[in-house]
Order: structure tokens, then sequence, then C-alpha cells
């Protein structure tokens, strides 16, 4: 019966079938919270919200714990290495859509995406063994005899250059986090319109002025959200920077001194938890970084809901 | 009706990458303050010919001409041509609306701060100028600083021409201006074109016969890269000399 209201059986397994796959990504999720909570318990009773977030203590034998040095390390070593890592990706994205000469458009596009395929361990290894021992011969002590004489920065560039350090780990970040952000912003520049790209071409405009214009604003949307993949991975990262980062629980204005990061601690201590409440606050350091990366994807989804309102009517 | 040629192909040949010969032995005039159409079937080579006339083909690797184009003067196709000033002096509007992602009085004055004026009142009374020439102004004259995407599909296109006016092109180059338009802002579109003539020389490519008929006084027959005949408008559509003209205009195919 052609006009018949009952739904195809085939049709209804279907959906069963895609429905059930996407509740349980919700279920999934709900559930690691879930643990996250239930296991944190303990250390949120004992030290509560605020004083969790901002004691840097982190001593197993006084049972004293506080997140604001790892919190601390996370937040430098992401926002050092999105410094780092943007500038290059975005120029890298705009050399292979509008600038490369055909022939070099594949070979560039292939490095990036292989830069991706690495391993992060391969990474820490890397960084381990042969950047930190550049930074801490050549790079950081010019750093020090050049930015480090400045008042106000100097500061930043203090102490013995080991290479174990938050600078070096957020160059690894960095170097890590640039194919994704090239390549998503990669994408983003090539669903600009040709035909608008020639408007401004066919009112004088150079191929610089186009890229300036029409490009990096018709793909600010793509760009940000490549930004927020690469941030999400940065702030979970862990292998390549427990190589590099030393996990050392302090609050440094250095960038060359060790530190730890949140990741970086649940890896090295889940092993040696031997207290109940040293386990509690591991879960809870866990809690606070799921919240964070939280937050970030909420936030980059926000903007790029702003700028589509602008722009895409 | 004559009088000055503006722009003119001579014994034009363009091939795509890869050597596809889209276009051979074009050899047409388009005087000055007139409107010249190009009429023919999909894939004839209009629009490749008007983008041979401010060398939109560069933007993409291994297209090649061959044969003269003088604007001017000037062969425009030679190696030592300025393309950006060219450009600037021979304008393009295209199918679709292309407003850029900014407000309507960046948008029209994008092209004069190319240009390097940045003079706030010269910059604003040649916005207006130009708003105003492109009919647009009663329009937008309140919502200046309001994003372009806000207008219409009919009001985008007018802004588009408005931007290209703006540099004050001795020639415009419409692609298929109002294809993606309704009837109404069709008829705004075709009126603004007829009223252009007195300031620029337009060469206009169109699908729609009755178009090409209402506005323009030359009119050019394409098919397969070749320009099958090119005469005064009148002359086309009532009395064509070449047995394919007359097919197509008169719908026998196309």
């Amino acid at each position: 019966m052609i006009f018949s209201k009952k739904k195809n059986p085939i049709d209804l397994i279907f959906s069963f079938i895609t429905g059930v796959a996407s509740i349980s990504v919700i279920l999934i999720t709900a559930g690691i919270l879930y643990v996250l909570f239930t296991e944190s318990s303990l250390s949120i009773e004992k030290f509560g919200f605020f004083k969790f977030l901002t004691l840097v203590d982190w001593d197993p034998v006084k049972e004293s714990f506080g997140a604001a040095a790892a919190l601390y390390g996370t937040l430098i070593t992401t926002g050092l290495a999105l410094i780092i890592a943007i500038p290059i990706a975005v120029g890298v994205a705009i050399f292979i859509t509008e600038v490369s000469p055909n022939f070099l458009k594949g070979p560039v596009g292939i490095a990036i995406e292989l830069l991706a395929a690495i391993p992060s361990i391969i990474y820490g290894m890397w960084g381990l063994f042969t950047l930190a021992p550049i930074m801490a011969k050549y790079i950081e002590p010019f750093l020090q005899k050049t930015i480090g004489e400045l008042p106000l920065v100097g500061i930043l560039f203090e102490g013995t250059p080991l290479g174990i350090d938050l600078l070096t780990a957020s160059m690894i970040l960095g170097i890590m986090i640039i194919p994704f952000t090239a390549s998503i912003s990669r994408d983003a520049f090539n669903l600009t319109p040709a035909v608008v790209k020639e408007s401004a071409y066919a009112v004088g405009a150079t191929k610089w002025e186009v890229v300036k214009d029409i490009v990096l604003p018709y793909s600010k949307l793509g760009v940000f959200g490549g930004i927020a993949i690469s941030l999400g991975r940065a702030l979970g990262e862990t292998m390549a920077v427990a190589f590099v980062l030393g996990n050392n629980n302090q609050i440094t204005t250095s960038l060359l001194d060790a530190a730890a990061t949140v990741t970086v601690k649940l890896a090295n201590e889940f092993t040696e938890a031997d207290k109940d409440i040293y386990l509690s606050s591991l879960y809870y350091l866990a809690l606070l970084l799921f919240i964070m990366s939280f937050i970030v994807l909420a936030i980059a989804k926000f903007l790029i809901l702003k700028a589509e309102r602008r722009y895409q009517r | 009706m004559t009088g000055q040629i503006e722009i003119e192909a001579k014994n034009l040949n363009f091939y795509y990458a890869g050597d596809i010969h889209a276009l051979k032995q074009v050899s047409l005039s388009a005087y000055k303050n007139n409107v010249t159409s190009l009429i023919g079937p999909s894939g004839c080579g209009k629009t490749t010919l008007l983008r041979c006339f401010n060398r939109m083909h560069d933007l993409y690797p291994k297209n090649r001409y061959e044969g003269e184009i003088i604007f001017q003067g000037t062969n425009i196709l030679s190696n030592d041509i300025d393309i950006i000033n060219l450009r600037s002096r021979i304008g393009m509007v295209f199918q679709k609306p292309t407003p850029f992602p900014m407000t309507i009085f960046d948008n029209i004055a994008y092209g004069l701060r190319l240009k390097g004026i940045k003079n706030r009142s010269e910059l604003s009374g040649k916005v207006e100028k130009a708003i105003k020439d492109a009919a647009l102004w009663d329009e937008v004259k309140d919502k200046l600083n309001v994003s372009a995407y806000e207008l219409s599909g009919g009001q985008q296109q007018r802004l588009v021409i408005a931007r290209a006016l703006a540099v004050e092109p001795e020639v415009l180059l419409f692609d298929e201006p109002t294809s993606a338009l309704d009837p109404i802002s069709t008829a705004k579109i075709e009126e603004l074109i007829v009223q252009l003539k007195s300031k620029v020389t337009i060469i206009i490519v169109t699908h729609n016969m009755q178009q090409a008929a209402r506005i323009s006084d030359w009119t050019g027959f394409m098919m397969l890269g070749e320009l099958i005949e090119f005469d005064k408008t009148d002359k086309i559509f009532t009395a064509p000399s070449e047995k394919l003209t007359e097919d197509y205009i008169t719908g026998r195919f196309g």
C-alpha cells in the first residue's frame, strides 16, 4: 500500500540501531563522569572545591593535596603551545591553499598529515633526547642573554637552563598540534567560495589582500574549530609532556623550570598512590581536567555560533 | 550608435589547463558606452571570453592566451601588464551576489581602500555616489554599518555593482548577473545596466535571450568556442545572417 502509514520495518531497525549508537555515547560520557565523581568524593569532602583549586601542596606524607601547581602547568604549557602553533599552522594552511604552486601542494600537505600520525610517545622521546639538549645548550642560554635581560619579562627566563622545563614541553606540544590546526584551517580556507575571492581580485586586490580580507574572515569558524580541537588535544596530552616536563609540583615564574601538568601527574602517580585520599585526589584532578576540557569546548562552540550568526545568513 | 572602440579581442584563442581549446579565433569589439551582450548555449565559451577581458584566468595555473585584447591602445595580454591595476579599471559582477564578510560601507569602500584612499570624507563621498549610481541608496542609507549579508539577494547584487562602480572602472563585465534573482530584482538590475552605460562600457554574458534583446546594443552569438556572429542587437534578433544564429534565437536548439 502506497499510502499506508505503517513504517517500513527496515526503517524501524535502522532508526533503532543508529539511536542505540547515539545514546551509548551519551551513556559512556555520563558513566565516566559518574566514576570520576564517586572516586573523588573522599578528596572533595576533605579539601572542598576552592581549597583544592588553590592549594599548591601535593604531599602524600602529610596527606595534603592541592591542584594549583598541576593546573598552572597545564594552562602555561597549553597556552604557550597555542601561541607557538597557531601562527605556523595558519601560515602553512595559507601557503597550501593560496600561495603554493600546484606541484608543492601535495608534498607539503602530506608532510603535515604525517606529522599528525606520529605517536605522541615518539614526540616525547625526540623531545627528551634531541630537543631538550638543544634547548639547554643553545636556545635557552640565548633567550636568557637577550629577552632574559629585559625588565618584567626577564623573570620568565631565570634559573639554570636544563632543557627539562615548561618551555621545552610547550614547544613539543606546539609542534604536535600544528597539524591539526593546519589541516582544519586548510579545509576551512578551501571552503571560501572561489567566486567571492574572484570578486575581490576583480576590484584590484592582491593575493595577500584577498587572504587577509576575504579568506581569513570567511573561514574564521573553521580556524576556531581547528584551534579548539588543538586546545583539547594539548590539554589532554600526556606522554610527550611527561618526558620533558620533569613532574615537579611547583608554581614557578620561570619557563626554564621543571613543572607538572594534570595529565603528567596522573600518568606518573596512579601506581604509587597507596592511600585512599591520595588516589581520590588523583581522581579529583582527573575530574577537573574533564571539566576544563568541557568548558574549553563549550567556549569554542559559543564563539563559532557567534561568528556564524554574524556572517552565515 | 557606433563610435569609439573601448576594448577589442583580436584573433583570440584561449586554452584551459590541459590544452583544452576553449576560444577559437575570436574577434570582437565592444564600443564605448554601449552594452554588448554575449549569448549562446551552455559551454559555448561566452563566460570564458568575458573572463579574458580582466585576465581572471590568470588566477589558475596553466591557462594560456593567444592573440590580442586591445584596451585603450594597449595589448592587455602582454606579460608586462599590471594585472591588479587592470582589474581595477575593468570591473566584474558575477552570477551570484558576492558580498564580502564585512559591513555594507566596507564592502563598497573595499576597492577604494585598496587604491590607498584613507581620507574618511573622501571615502564616504565616493561610497555614497557609488551606492546612488547602483540605485541602492534609499534602501541602505540608514544601515551602512550592518553586515552586507543582511540584504536580500537583489540588493546584494546591486551592492556588488556599487562596489565595482566605486573604483570608477572604464569597463564593467557582467557574468549572468540576474540568473540567481527573482523577476522583480532582475528588472531592477536590467534597468540599472541601461542607466550605467552612460558611465561605463558594459559587456554582459546572459542565458536569457530576451534580456540580451532588451538591454544590449550589440550582441555576439557564440557556439563551441567560436564567435558565430556579431552585430547590432536589432539585426541579430530580427535578421541574423548566419543560419546557426537564427536556429538558436528561434529556439530550435540550445
